[in-house]
């Protein structure tokens, strides 16, 4: 038999992610372990193959051609970081339909996500969404049918900001979920205010329903802008608003549950409808908060079937369900890149998904030595 | 016209003598109040006894009778200037009055910080206030410099002030006619604008350190080695959590002992500092795991290595990128090899490092004394000794005494 070509391993794992994308977005059936460690096993296999850099570090763990992880709980993963420090592809980058960098604040340089296909990234998008974000139980109607949302987005304009995975993510959902007047109101650090209260009236007056997405910090900024103005609305019926990407590398950080009654209280959208989604720019799935939890203190985060986590201890060796460790994340929609990655969130594994804490939790504060945030704050002034 | 109290009936001389006699009361580990001290000190920032004590036996054993007289004559010129005027050759005669009132506010995260203030302010015959901490360090020196001399315990008080919007706390940062004030960027500048305008202001903000070894260091073996322990001590000590931890090691190609030798020797003695002051942590905190990864994944693509330690949770990173910043993370330690002193300012230029201290071995070759200088330090020390900085010498580039004195010049 002959093996198979690069280009052509690629299509049939392509073909076989879509095809678990596609059945799970239109039934929502989990998909089981065998499936999910098949098709693990296989895309290591490939990216072992194929991935230079990748292949030098799976090496220096141990695997080989001959020696291959026997589970997908095996599979090595690289740091989050390593996308700083190689080009982590399974192809040709000069060819990526799409092409994301890290922040690169803390690190002084950017990592780069490199995407085959747009269309994995797309699918696993436009399934998570609708399947996670917009559940029933929340509020929104079954995927296909259901209302367009008016997006008004405090994440970076993608027209602006072209290697940003949020702003990509934003824009391709809003022009799927979208009812075509989506705006974006954060423009570097200031947020549109007016533009905000503008657009919010005239969906009151249009019943139309919203979808604000925005970083925890922006939405904070929002508040606060809207306290000053002593501006509050009650935002139309099906509203909701996603939040995303938290406080890393700013100095003010607001308890979440203070946050989501404040906004609450402004916006007139219930604690239910506003949903956190955990996501990062070196992975093409997203966790988004359960439809069960989302009116508890403890929210837990669920994850479509392709993107599975272990909470590993601190040699990387997997720990019990309710153990804090950090996570690692294994996201199939990784095709082109690196299926396992190593992250420094912090959290543990509860029944249906995760429970995600803040980075350094359990560390007293102490000293008076400089941290990399508030230098960059001091570097910024 | 100022309130008159107790302090400003004794002569300069006087002060610093109950000073001192205080000080060395704290300097015997066996002292009841100290122990008390200490034990809460440890529950409440975690530290190891021996971290605990190695910072109460540098605190104490530095407030001795001759390191106050020699502070205040260097800065005031003499002792008796603060008692009465004094004169000055080719200069009008002067006399240093202390302001009436100092608040200090004590950092919550560190261990007696507070203490030197409040001695050189008592010095000063003011009036002092301290915002303490839960485990009374600042208000248990107080009652055995009151047991000295009663007349500190009516100028000299510690209390548990709340935040910044407390009433007590504001009463004390509006009246104060100096406020010292130890924090981060956020809280120093909400303390300067509880002050009153026209106060005197001192902060001292969080800051990092580096240290450099030079070549000549390294051409003699015993001094390669020692100079690996002196690093290693000022990286561990406090976790590496204060504003004078070693974070960023620069050790200069050239000697006979080569860098990779270094790095064995400073691999070695990081181990064995370890056990002298072991580890309040457990594990590495996640943000150096992820150094360590990061460090572990360059390794495998031939750039870099990393070393974590066996004795204790404490990370070595060798020639991580020079782009990326040095890591500002506990126990964790970037050694750079250079070629000079200049590829160490460029680091610390592109990083703009506010650097409280350099620590070096072999300073006194010009160009690395000027390196040191021009990287903006408040503190060039030898390298194992950044940790224990001396009373005599200026805490982050101010006086220890001129803030809280007012110059009266008089002309005859």
């Amino acid at each position: 038999m002959l093996k198979r070509t690069a280009p052509q391993a690629a299509v049939e794992l392509d073909d076989a992610f879509l095809a678990m994308v596609a059945a799970w977005h239109r039934t929502g059936a989990p998909c089981d372990e065998a499936a999910f460690e098949a098709q693990a096993l296989e895309l290591f296999a490939y990216q072992f193959e194929n991935n230079e850099p990748y292949a030098r570090y799976a090496a220096s763990c141990g695997f080989s051609a001959a020696k291959r992880p026997r589970t997908w709980h095996e599979i090595p993963a690289v740091p989050a970081s390593a996308f700083r420090d190689a080009t982590l592809a399974t192809f040709d980058v000069a060819r990526a339909e799409l092409e994301f960098h890290t922040s690169g604040t803390t690190a002084g340089r950017s990592g780069r996500h490199f995407v085959q296909r747009a269309a994995l990234y797309d699918a696993a998008l436009a399934a998570g969404f609708d399947r996670l974000m917009l559940a029933e139980d929340a509020g929104g109607a079954k995927p296909g049918g259901r209302t367009k949302l008016r997006f008004l987005n405090f994440v970076p304009n993608p027209r602006s900001s072209k290697h940003s995975s949020l702003g990509y993510m934003v824009a391709y959902l809003s022009d799927v979920h979208g009812d075509g007047a989506t705006a974006y109101l954060l423009d570097g650090n200031r947020i549109d205010v007016a533009g905000f209260i503008a657009t919010c009236e005239s969906a009151i007056v249009q019943a139309q329903p919203l979808c604000i997405t925005g970083t925890a910090f922006a939405l904070v900024a929002l508040l606060d802008a809207l306290e000053e103005r002593k501006t509050a609305f009650t935002a139309p019926r099906g509203s909701r608003i996603m939040e995303t990407g938290g406080f890393k590398g700013r100095t003010r950080v607001v308890a979440r549950d203070e946050l989501y009654r404040r906004l609450e209280a402004a916006l007139g959208i219930p604690q239910t409808s506003i949903v956190a989604e955990y996501g990062m720019t070196e992975l093409l799935s997203q966790y988004y908060d359960s439809v069960e939890t989302r009116s508890s203190t403890t929210r837990v985060k669920t994850a479509p079937p392709w993107l599975r986590t272990l909470v590993v201890d601190e040699r990387g060796a997997g720990v019990a369900p309710g153990e804090i460790g950090t996570l690692r994340h294994f996201d199939l929609a990784n095709r082109s890149s690196v299926l396992a990655v190593q992250t420094e969130d912090r959290g543990y594994a509860v029944e249906g998904g995760i429970v995600l804490l803040g980075r350094d939790l359990d560390a007293p504060s102490r000293g008076c030595s400089l941290d990399a945030e508030e230098l960059l704050a001091l570097r910024d002034r | 016209m100022k309130v008159s109290h107790g302090l400003r009936n004794l002569t300069a001389t006087q002060i610093v003598d109950a000073i001192a006699d205080a000080a060395a009361r704290w300097s015997d580990a066996d002292f009841p109040p100290r122990v008390r001290v200490a034990r809460a000190i440890g529950e409440r920032l975690q530290y190891t006894e021996p971290v605990v004590d190695y910072a109460l036996d540098k605190l104490f054993g530095t407030i001795t009778r001759e390191s106050l007289q020699a502070t205040i004559a260097g800065e005031l010129g003499s002792l008796e200037a603060l008692d009465g005027f004094v004169s000055r050759a080719g200069r009008p005669d002067v006399r240093y009055a202390g302001f009436d009132s100092v608040a200090i506010v004590s950092s919550d995260t560190t261990i007696g910080v507070a203490i030197p203030p409040l001695v050189f302010a008592a010095c000063a015959k003011s009036r002092v206030a301290v915002k303490d901490r839960s485990d009374s360090l600042v208000a248990a020196f107080i009652a055995t410099l009151a047991e000295e001399r009663s007349e500190f315990g009516a100028a000299l008080a510690a209390g548990h002030w709340g935040g910044h919007e407390d009433p007590e706390a504001l009463a004390h940062l509006s009246n104060a006619d100096v406020v010292v004030a130890f924090g981060g960027a956020e809280a120093l500048p909400t303390i300067r604008a509880r002050c009153k305008p026209d106060a005197r202001f001192v902060p001292f903000g969080h800051r990092t350190s580096a240290g450099y070894v030079a070549r000549e260091t390294l051409n003699d073996e015993r001094a390669t080695r020692d100079c690996a322990f002196a690093a290693a001590r000022d990286a561990l000590l406090y976790d590496g959590e204060g504003c004078l931890s070693l974070h960023a090691l620069f050790v200069e190609s050239g000697g006979r002992c080569s860098v990779d030798n270094f790095r064995r020797s400073l691999i070695d003695a990081l181990d064995a500092e370890a056990i002298t002051f072991p580890s309040a942590f457990e594990q590495l905190p996640p943000a150096a795991l992820a150094l360590r990864d990061a460090a572990n994944f360059r390794q495998s693509q031939g750039s870099g290595s990393s070393y974590a330690g066996q004795t204790s949770p404490h990370l070595l990173l060798f020639d991580p990128p020079l782009e990326e910043l040095p890591p500002l993370t506990p126990r964790t330690l970037a050694v750079y090899g250079v070629d000079g002193p200049g590829d160490a300012l460029a680091f610390v230029c592109r990083h703009e490092l506010p650097l409280e201290a350099f620590g070096v071995c072999g300073a006194e070759r010009p160009d690395v004394l000027e390196m040191t200088v021009a990287s903006g330090a408040a503190r060039i020390a030898r390298l194992g000794e950044l940790q224990a900085p001396p009373l005599t010498a200026e805490h982050g580039g101010s006086g220890r005494i001129l803030p809280f004195v007012r110059a009266i010049s008089r002309e005859r």
